[in-house]
Order: C-alpha cells, then structure tokens, then sequence
C-alpha cells in the first residue's frame, strides 16, 4: 500500500489531474454563487420596491384623510382606498422563492423558473409566467456550474486515473513482478482503487467545501443551521456513491485483461452512453409517452373561455352574489360595479380554463414520474436528481413553491373579495394588514428520502460492477 | 497509389466490427432523431397553424366596441417553425412561443417550452444536429487514432516507407480512406434526411429549405474534415496508440461539453445583461414620463394639447375636427415605442454580441462555430426569433394605430362611448411573416464559416507536415 502510494505520487496524471479539479470546481462553484448573488440582488430590488409601493399608498390615504383634505380625483384604476386597486395594484405582495442554502453547488433548473410572482386578486396566468431575462443560447449551453463538473468531468477524472490501472502495469511487466510479492491480485487491484478513490474523493469534498465556506453561505443565516450540514452530508454521500460507480466500472474493464488502448476506448464508450446516449434517450421517451399539450393551446383556450364569460358578464355577475350570499353580509351590491364584474367574470374565466390547465399539469406529472422512475438507467441521471434536490434547484421545491403561492393567492383573494364586493374604503394602515407570503422550506425528511431513494440507484450498480470485477479477475492472465 | 491506399484503410474499417457496431448505433440514432424532428415539427406546426387562424378569426368576430378596447383585446402571435427546423431545435425550446399583441406593451414571448420539460433535457437533446456535433468525430477519432501510430506499433510502417510511397500519398490515401468509410454512413444518412424533410413537408421542398440544407451540408463537411486532419496529425506524432486516442479525447470532450458552457459564462460575464425587474422598472419609469393616453387631461398631454390646438386654429378641445383621445392615445404609443425600441434593442444587442463572442470563439472549439451554423441555417438561433419578434412587434403597432386613427377621425366630439362597426376589424391585415432569407441567414454566419474552413485548412496542412516527419519507430 504504501509502495502504491509512493508510485501514485509519482504518477504525472495525478500532478496533472490535481490542479485541474481544483481549478473546474472553483470556477463551477464561483459561477454558482455569482448566479445565487444575482438572484439575491434581484430579490433586493424586487422588496425594495413593494416597500416604497406600500408606503407610497399609505401616505397617500394618510393625505386622503386629513380633515378637509382635497384629493385628486383618483380614477377606479388608481385609487389607493379601493380595495379593488389595492387587491391588485397598490396593496400587491410578492411571492419570493429565495434560494436554499446549497443553490450555489447546482444551478439545475433555477435558470428556467421564476423565482418571483406578484401575486395579486387576478388570474394565477397573469402573474406566473415571470421568467427571468436570459439569452436563449447561453440556457441551451447550460451552466458550467459545480453539478456540471461532477456529472461530466468528475467521471473523466477517475477515468483517466484507472482506465489503465492493471492493464498498464501488465504492458510494462511490472506486474508479473509485484504478484511475485505475497499479495493477491485482488488486493493489488482493491488497494491501488481505494487509494485513487480516496484522492479524488476528498479532493472533490475539500475543494467544494472550501469554495463553497470562502463564498458565504446563501443569505448568510444557512450555516447555523443542522439542516445544511445534513444537506452537505447528503452531497458528499452521492459525489461518493457516483464516484463509486465510475471506479468499479474502471476496475471491471480491467479486469477483462485488454490492452490500456481498448480500456480507453470502451471506457469512453461507456462514459457516452451512461452521460449523453441515455439521459437524452429517456427524454425523448419522456416527451412522446407524455407529450405535453403545448402552451398555444392553453393560450387559446384562456382566450376563448375569457371572452365568453365575458359576453355573459352581467348574468355571471348576478348568479355569482347568487352563490356567494355571505359576500354581500347582507347589503345590496351594485351589479354595474366594474371591478365586482371583473371579479365574477375572472373566476367564471378560471372555471371554464380548469380542465385545460388539469390536464396539462397532468401531462408534465406523468413525465417527471417517468424520468423518475428511470433515472436508475443511468447513474448520471439518478446523480443530476439528487444534486439538484440538495441544492433546491430542480421541480420539487419548485413544485412546492408553486403550491405555496396557490394557497397564498387564494388567501389573497378570500381577503379582498369581500371588501371589493361590499365596496369597502380602505384607510390608512390596512395596507400593512394585507396577507404576506411567508416561504416554508421543504422540509428536509421529504428531500432525504428522495435522495436516500437515489443513493441505491448508484451503489447498487457499483457493487454489482464491483463483485463482478474481482470475479473476473480470477482468471486475469498475467502475461496477456 | 492514394487510391490503394484508401481502399485498403475502407475495407480494413468495414471489416472492423468496432466500425460496424459503432456506425449502426450512430445511424440508428440519426435515424431515430430525424423520425422525432419530423413528427415534432409536424405537430408544431398544425397547433401554431390552427392557433394563427383563431387568433385571427376571434379579432374578426369581435362585435362592434370601441376601437382602443379593440386594441386591448388584441391578438396573438404564434412563432411559426421553418422546415429545416427539425434538424436543429436550436433555442427553440427555451424562447416563448408565443406574444400577445395589444395596446400600450411589448410583450415578453410567453411559454419557454423546456419548462415545462424535466431537468434530463439539460443534459442534451437528440436531434440530428447532435448527432452531427458530437458522435460522428467521435467516430472518425475511434476510426482513425491508431492510423498512423497504429502501423508503427505494428511494425508495418517501416514495410510501407520501404516501399516507396510518399509520405503525402499516405496521408491522403488514409483521409480518403476515413473519408469513404464516413461515406457510407453520410451518404445514406443524408438521403434519408431528405427524404424525410420531404416526407415532413406538406409542399415537397422548397427552394428556400434545399439551399440552406446545402449550406448545412457544407458546414458539416468542414467539420468533419477538421476532425480528420486533427485525428492523423495526432496519430502521426503521438508517440502510442493509447496517447493518441487519450489527447483526441480530450479534445472532443473540451470542444464539445467544455467550450461551450464556458464561453456561455464568459460571455455572460463580458456583456451582461440586467434582471428582468429592473429592465421593467426602467422602462416603466420611462413610460411614466411621457404622455398618458387614457387620461387626456393629464398635464404631460399639454403640449400635444398646444400643437394640436395650434395646427387647426382652435381655441378649444372640443372644437377640433378630430378626436383628441385618439391623438392623445397614439402619441403616447409613439413615445412607448420609442422606450420599447431603445430597450429591447439594447437587451437584443446585447445577446447578438454574447453570440458573436461565441461564434468568435469558434476560434478555439470548432463546436462553437459549427453550433451557430447549424442553428442559423436551421433558422432556430436566436437572430431568427428576433426577426420574428420584430416582425410581431411591428404588426402590432400598425394594428394600434388603424385603432387610434379610427378614434381620431371617426369619433370626432365623442367620448369613449363611442363604437366602431365589426367592418373596421376587417381593414387590419392579417399577419403574414416571412422568414428571412438563406442569404440573411448566411451573412450573420459569416464568421463561423470561415473559421471552419479555416480550422480544415490548419488541420488538414498539419496533418500532411507532420506525416512527412513521420518516424518511422
């Protein structure tokens, strides 16, 4: 072993391998954080100006209720006192998804999906479709980000360092010598695949961690906290399990007894298959088996539901105070009121569009349930799942912030449709008792399992590979 | 002798079943792409073609309103597909595919659709191009590595120079020799690819779709051609068949997943571009500062209010033989589309030059500049979806302004009470859009063309230099 380690400090691979991990892992992480920074940045603006909105509005009825004041003559769209204007103007909050304390390591998803809405007393399509400005070439690139370097280049790395690992010393007929020693060729292949496991190994941990410790910490409060240590954990426990895989596999090819050239070659092979052939394969399953109705049809059908609910206006308007009685409490509403009207002619519009928007969320389910289930086809699958769960980049928490602002926007609404209805004047200081949306994390028993359900799906595989390998090596021929 | 040479290295290769197995895999993958594109492009399509005529016949049958609701009501844009879409998806998938046209805005394209896909499309997708881009150099890299340094380690290099053959013949008879192997998986993969662009296409194929398939074509000969050169250049000098095959690795793997996610970044990074808040809050506050055309009272109207006034020798508003709504509601969409001009077109900016940085880049991974090519011919990079969004853009404003006119000049002394017959929707035009041309297409990839005919040349030349030093063990 220690022979092994003297003859690995030796190898140029190594001397050459080292720094170039450091320098792909401090640059994927450095573009991680600058992304979490800019969206941080954003969040800053995006407070900011709901801040001085607020305020604005609450001067403003302050004036309006100073004895005797006379106020410009605010028009239906623009007066801060109706609760109309304030449900989904002047009062508005944001819905703000910040990002989790890992999102540095994985920018996964976050690239695609808003991670704020102005959620207000209109339609949820109004305010979800908040993307964020992106040239469309560099989200077709994708983002050299610390996932990238482990899914894709990580694998390399091992590669490179063990593809020729028996193969090598058989081609210089070192080999012959060392299994006249008192050690078993399984132990010579073990040591010599332990010991480049552990280097790249806690290279890849001390690296990400360093970068990841020197760049602060998503808003600064997450390392206090024993969740993001688990997360870490978590993190370093797939990086190892993925790892794991890739040595097994070198060892295994070895183990076949071919020349370092074919090693590489099938090796390579493999590496194509496993990272480019399948993932983009399983896509395109994903896609025809579930084919997502597209979006023009939705646009279309919102379109057609909203222009016959609003040719029905007054009558939906009618049946509307009809079915909601506890509305009015009692007093009469003014079924000419345009913002009551809009009120009826918005939930009759989100009524009809219903079964449209169900089945499309049912489509995109049943593909992500699919690709789900198999991910375990590619271990660069199952690993780009767990990553980007650790770092809340991929569709679950989006998922779970979607369902958070359903529920908020629907408290939203139950607080403002009363007053719109009984056409209620709104005074200084509701405007700082409006509903907020406070975001709950995920919780991390729901993340743990996912990626506790993941970890199989690479250690499985590597011990399969593993066992298979040391059988084969049974009738490794020394001379080749 | 090139020609001996060349038919022994092809039958050498088909007899090859690492050759076999690998170039059956890469067809049934270009085949299966091809199959997707078409049937994707199909559907496409037919939804944007249907979604086209109901967008157009719901302006049509609005009933008679006023015109500025008219505008606000407005219309959809759907982005059309070219043919030579499904070889390439491009950006497509990650530009809306859809814009809604209506009074006062320019609207975002709405509805990327990779958002609505799982996160295993980052990984890539399967269309031809990719096949092209990325497995076909593997390919000839698995081909050819050994193609010099093979002969050598084998022995038979000595034999063959002892014989008399010029160096040069060698080279060139091995390239020819790749070069026909290819062939046989190009050739037939091509033809299917047309028919299948054939089979796709309602009109057989239009003049427009074969010459910028053409062009493709080219490109990708080049592209291949770089490979070629590349793989026995390396193979004439490495001093192993492992070393050869590990440093022409390394150079797919830089060229094809390194390059082009670190360019995106730097370029990101040299020409960046501000958040979607506050790009909106700047033009919002621009917007503010002009006139407000639902409010003509409003004092920012006050010196459209004098001018008018002025130019028809009244006193009053309401003496004018126009409607001043009308007037006040296009100025302020003239001053919109000043705001809108001037920011959109600098964001837009902006992305061509991070593109252009890329395509520059090609400098270094040819991938980059074949990658523009492809999308660009295939009209899905994103110059074409800013052709279209200007096009989208444009309409719109006319559509705006046969509104406002109407209100101008047949509203006259008539507040917003006023209603125009259904017969005015008619006099819109519908939107017609027409890609650009291939010539268009092409100017924009200028340099990515010549920079892979200049990494051809570079690589082929080397190839023949380094065979005339070839040491013979």
């Amino acid at each position: 072993m220690l022979h092994e380690w003297r003859s690995l400090l030796a190898d140029r691979t190594l001397w050459f391998i080292t720094p170039l991990f450091a320098l792909l892992i401090g640059y994927g992480v450095y573009n991680g954080m600058s992304w979490v920074r800019f969206q941080q940045t954003t969040l800053a603006t995006v407070r900011a100006e709901e801040q001085s909105r607020l305020a604005k509005a609450n001067a403003t009825l302050r004036a309006l209720e100073q004895p005797g004041a006379v106020g410009r003559a605010e028009s239906a769209f623009t007066n801060p006192r109706l609760a109309s204007v304030a449900g989904s103007r002047s009062g508005t909050r944001y819905a703000i998804l910040p990002p989790a304390p890992l999102a540095s390591l994985s920018i996964g998803q976050s690239d695609l999906y808003p991670y704020y809405f102005r959620v207000s007393t209109q339609s949820r399509q109004t305010f979800l479709t908040n993307d964020e400005i992106e040239n469309p070439t560099n989200l077709l690139a994708g983002r050299f980000d610390l996932a990238f370097v482990i899914i894709y280049l990580y694998p390399l790395l091992i590669l490179a360092l063990s593809y020729n690992i028996l193969s090598a010393e058989r081609e210089q007929g070192t080999l012959q010598m060392i299994m006249a020693q008192p050690v078993s060729l399984r132990h010579f292949v073990t040591g010599k695949i332990a010991l480049r496991a552990l280097v790249i190994l806690s290279l890849a941990v001390i690296f990400s961690l360093a970068g990841f410790l020197l760049g602060g910490v998503g808003d600064g409060s997450g390392l206090a906290s024993g969740a993001v240590w688990v997360r870490l954990l978590l993190w370093i426990g797939v990086v190892a399990g993925y790892g794991a895989f890739w040595f097994t596999l070198a060892m295994a090819i070895n183990a076949f007894g071919k020349s370092s050239a074919t090693n590489a070659l099938a090796l390579a092979g493999i590496w194509l298959i496993v990272v480019l052939l399948i993932p983009s394969l399983l896509s395109v399953v994903a896609t025809s088996l579930y084919p997502v109705p597209s979006r023009v049809e939705m646009v279309q059908a919102t379109r057609r539901a909203s222009a016959e609910a609003t040719a029905r206006g007054s009558q939906l308007l009618s049946k509307y105070l009809e079915d909601h009685p506890e509305l009015t409490a009692g007093g009469q509403a003014d079924p000419n009121d345009f913002a009551l009207r809009t009120l009826a002619i918005q939930s009759e519009t989100e009524r009809l569009v219903e079964p449209v928007v169900a089945h499309f969320d049912q489509q995109t389910l049943g593909q992500q349930a699919l690709v789900d289930r198999f991910r375990f086809l590619s271990p660069a699958i199952v690993t780009q799942a767990a990553l980007n769960d650790l770092a809340g980049t991929g569709i679950a928490r989006y998922r779970h912030f979607l369902g958070l602002v359903d529920e908020y926007h629907r408290t939203w609404r139950n607080h403002f449709t009363p007053l719109i209805v009984q056409r209620a004047q709104l005074r200084a200081g509701d405007y700082d008792h409006f509903p907020t949306f406070l975001f709950r994390e995920e919780s991390l028993g729901s993340i743990g399992r996912r990626v506790l359900t993941s970890l199989p799906g690479l250690l499985l595989p590597a011990l399969l590979i593993g066992w298979f390998g040391l059988r084969s090596l049974r009738r490794y021929s020394l001379a080749g | 002798m090139i020609r001996l040479i060349a038919q022994k290295e092809m039958t050498e290769m088909l007899r090859d079943g690492r050759f076999r197995w690998a170039a059956a895999i890469v067809l049934l993958l270009l085949l299966a792409a091809l199959l997707m594109g078409g049937q994707h492009y199909r559907d496409i399509k037919r939804q944007h073609d249907l979604a086209q005529a109901e967008t157009r016949e719901q302006w049509l049958k609005q009933p008679a309103k006023n015109p500025h609701s008219a505008a606000h009501y407005g219309i959809y844009a759907f982005k059309p597909k070219m043919l030579a879409a499904m070889l390439d998806r491009g950006v497509d998938p990650y530009v809306g595919q859809s814009v809604w046209l209506e009074a006062h805005k320019q609207n975002d394209f709405k509805y990327r659709p990779a958002q609505d896909s799982t996160a295993v499309q980052r990984f890539g997708e399967l269309t031809a191009a990719t096949v092209l881009q990325l497995l076909i150099p593997l390919l000839i890299i698995l081909l050819s590595f050994a193609a010099f340094v093979g002969e050598r380690e084998q022995g038979t290099l000595r034999q063959l120079l002892s014989m008399g053959i010029r160096q040069s013949d060698l080279v060139w008879g091995k390239a020819l020799g790749i070069t026909g192997a290819l062939g046989l998986l190009l050739i037939p993969a091509t033809v299917i690819g047309v028919i299948a662009l054939i089979l796709t296409s309602e009109n057989g194929l239009p003049a427009a779709t074969l010459s910028r398939m053409a062009w493709m074509t080219l490109g990708y000969l080049l592209y291949f051609g770089i490979f070629i050169g590349l793989t026995l250049a390396v193979s004439a000098t490495a001093r192993s068949s492992q070393t050869a095959l590990v440093i022409l690795l390394g150079f797919w793997i830089v060229n094809g997943l390194i390059a082009p996610r670190a360019i995106a970044d730097i370029a990101r990074r040299v020409h960046a571009t501000p958040s979607a808040f506050s790009f909106q809050q700047t033009i919002d506050r621009e917007m503010q500062s002009g006139p407000d055309g639902h409010d003509s009272a409003d004092k920012r109207n006050s010196a459209l209010r004098e001018r008018v006034l002025k130019q028809y020798g009244v006193d009053r508003i309401e003496s004018l033989p126009v409607n001043f709504a009308g007037l006040s509601l296009q100025e302020s969409e003239e001053h919109g589309n000043t705001v809108y001009d001037r920011h959109y077109g600098a964001l837009w900016e902006r992305f061509e030059q991070q593109n252009r940085l890329k395509q520059l880049s090609g400098i270094i991974a040819p991938m980059l500049a074949i990658q523009s090519l492809s999308m660009g011919l295939a009209g899905t990079d994103f110059f074409h979806h800013r052709d279209f969004a200007n096009a989208a853009e444009n309409y719109r404003r006319l559509l705006i302004r046969k509104m406002n006119d109407d209100l101008t000049y047949q509203a006259v002394n008539r507040d917003f009470s006023y209603q125009a017959p259904p017969s005015l929707w008619q006099t819109v035009e519908e939107f017609r859009y027409d890609a650009p041309t291939t010539r268009t297409a092409l100017a924009q990839q200028r340099l990515s063309l010549g920079l892979l005919s200049l990494w051809c040349l570079a690589s082929l030349t080397t190839a023949i230099v380094l065979a005339h030093r070839l040491k013979i063990d």
